[in-house]
């Protein structure tokens, strides 16, 4: 009977959230995969971008899964939270604080292509910390919402 | 207590516009990024730029060499504030020349032709010649490109090279020069010369010139003589000059003047005796 009622359980609660986490972290992957095919061919002039690139993923695929099992409760939001944090790391990290150096050798001279994308990197931060912002505000209505339910 | 939950109900409404307007506002920047990546990309592609034959022109005070320069924007976004600098340094980092360009604004689909004027004053050219055309040495290079790409980024493309400098006239010297009786008035004199051309760009070809000056500052001798000597060559050779002997005098100066399809320089100072 407890056995039956544990296998309902898991198809009813953890299953959905195992094929949601598992689709989601397939979507979050894609992006990265992509933009790993795209630049590999000029991956000598990007040395920082390979290094610290997949353990970025993973802590943001390992957050997203967390985030989607701890679902309806506190945690979500928490994981979310950490989750934008990663992401906004992330774009510091590989876009280089925004300002972008490439040395690149051609035939016995240097050529150095400095690229300053720091507007686009503000744009990036801005929608992370809006994410963080919309975590935030989803965690306190939820925490209003319980303690509004446990008074009545 | 229907008051309370009525005024809980109304502020966990208005959390929720909060949320949602977060949310929306979050995903039309990321939209807006997004767009405004690919595009920037696909404009970024569609920039045509490049040089062509430089042209030389003499004026009474500078040598001018004109780069002419196009530009071919068809992208989707203006390019603004383009700079074009080059700056020349010798060996030890003093600035030879400087030469900048400025366009202020190259519209979306539409292209500029222009040109990079290098200009070199003619003082400069021949007071640095004598420890160009006789000493080897390096040049340093410096162009760098400065543009803003979509009034938001900007771009700075900068090429450093060191280029070689092969004395045309190296190691130029005179041996001991040696006296003939030509006549009861005159005297040959013999001027043994040698010199490397270390130019890896031209040959030192065409004429050049001696006048021989007495301790009294009299000219005593002149002659001319022609000079093929390629890249990386030597050239030793001797120069004839009939002299008077009631002007001859043990010790005086000589002077060098070249003609040739590169450079004329004179006159080069040599003492003898």
């Amino acid at each position: 009977m407890v056995e039956k009622g544990n296998t309902r359980l898991f198809v009813r609660k953890i299953l959905p959230k195992a094929f949601k986490a598992a689709l989601l972290a397939v979507i979050a992957y894609l992006p990265m995969y992509f933009l790993s095919a795209l630049i590999s061919p000029i991956q000598p002039f990007f040395p920082w971008y390979e290094p610290l690139t997949n353990i970025f993923t993973a802590a943001f695929i390992f957050l997203l899964v967390v985030g989607v099992f701890s679902s309806g409760t506190v945690f979500q939001y928490m994981f979310g939270v950490a989750r934008m944090l990663v992401l906004m790391i992330f774009f510091i990290y590989v876009l280089n604080g925004g300002i972008i150096t490439l040395a690149v050798p051609v035939e016995g001279a240097s050529v150095t292509i400095m690229l300053d994308i720091t507007v686009v990197l503000a744009m990036l931060v801005l929608v992370c910390l809006l994410g963080i912002a919309k975590n935030v505000v989803q965690a306190i209505d939820f925490v209003s919402h319980k303690a509004e339910i446990n008074e009545l | 207590m229907i008051l309370l939950a009525a005024y809980g109900k109304r502020e966990e409404r208005r959390m929720r516009y909060v949320v949602r307007a977060l949310g929306w506002t979050t995903k039309i920047f990321w939209i807006f990024i997004i767009l405004f990546s690919v595009t920037s990309a696909y404009s970024a592609m569609n920039v045509r730029m490049g040089f062509g034959e430089p042209q030389v022109s003499l004026s009474s005070e500078f040598v001018v060499i004109s780069i002419p320069l196009f530009i071919n924007n068809s992208g989707l976004y203006d390019l603004s504030e383009l700079n074009v600098t080059v700056d020349v340094m010798d060996y030890n980092g003093s600035l030879l020349l400087t030469s900048t360009t400025f366009v202020p604004l190259i519209p979306r689909g539409s292209s500029v032709e222009t040109a990079h004027n290098v200009s070199m004053s003619l003082d400069d050219i021949t007071s640095k010649a004598q420890i160009y055309l006789f000493n080897d040495t390096v040049f340093n290079v410096n162009m760098s490109m400065k543009l803003i790409f979509a009034h938001a980024i900007p771009l700075q493309v900068s090429i450093n090279k060191t280029i070689p400098w092969g004395a045309p006239l190296y190691n130029f010297s005179v041996g001991q020069i040696s006296y003939d009786p030509y006549n009861v008035t005159h005297q040959r004199v013999i001027i043994p010369l040698s010199f490397e051309n270390h130019s890896p760009y031209f040959g030192v070809s065409g004429m050049m010139r001696v006048e021989m000056y007495n301790d009294r500052g009299e000219v005593i001798a002149s002659g001319t003589s022609s000079l093929d000597v390629p890249s990386y060559s030597k050239y030793e050779g001797q120069f004839e000059l009939i002299a008077d002997i009631l002007k001859l005098t043990p010790s005086g100066e000589m002077h060098f003047y070249f003609e040739t399809s590169a450079f004329s320089f004179g006159p080069v100072v040599m003492p003898y005796g």
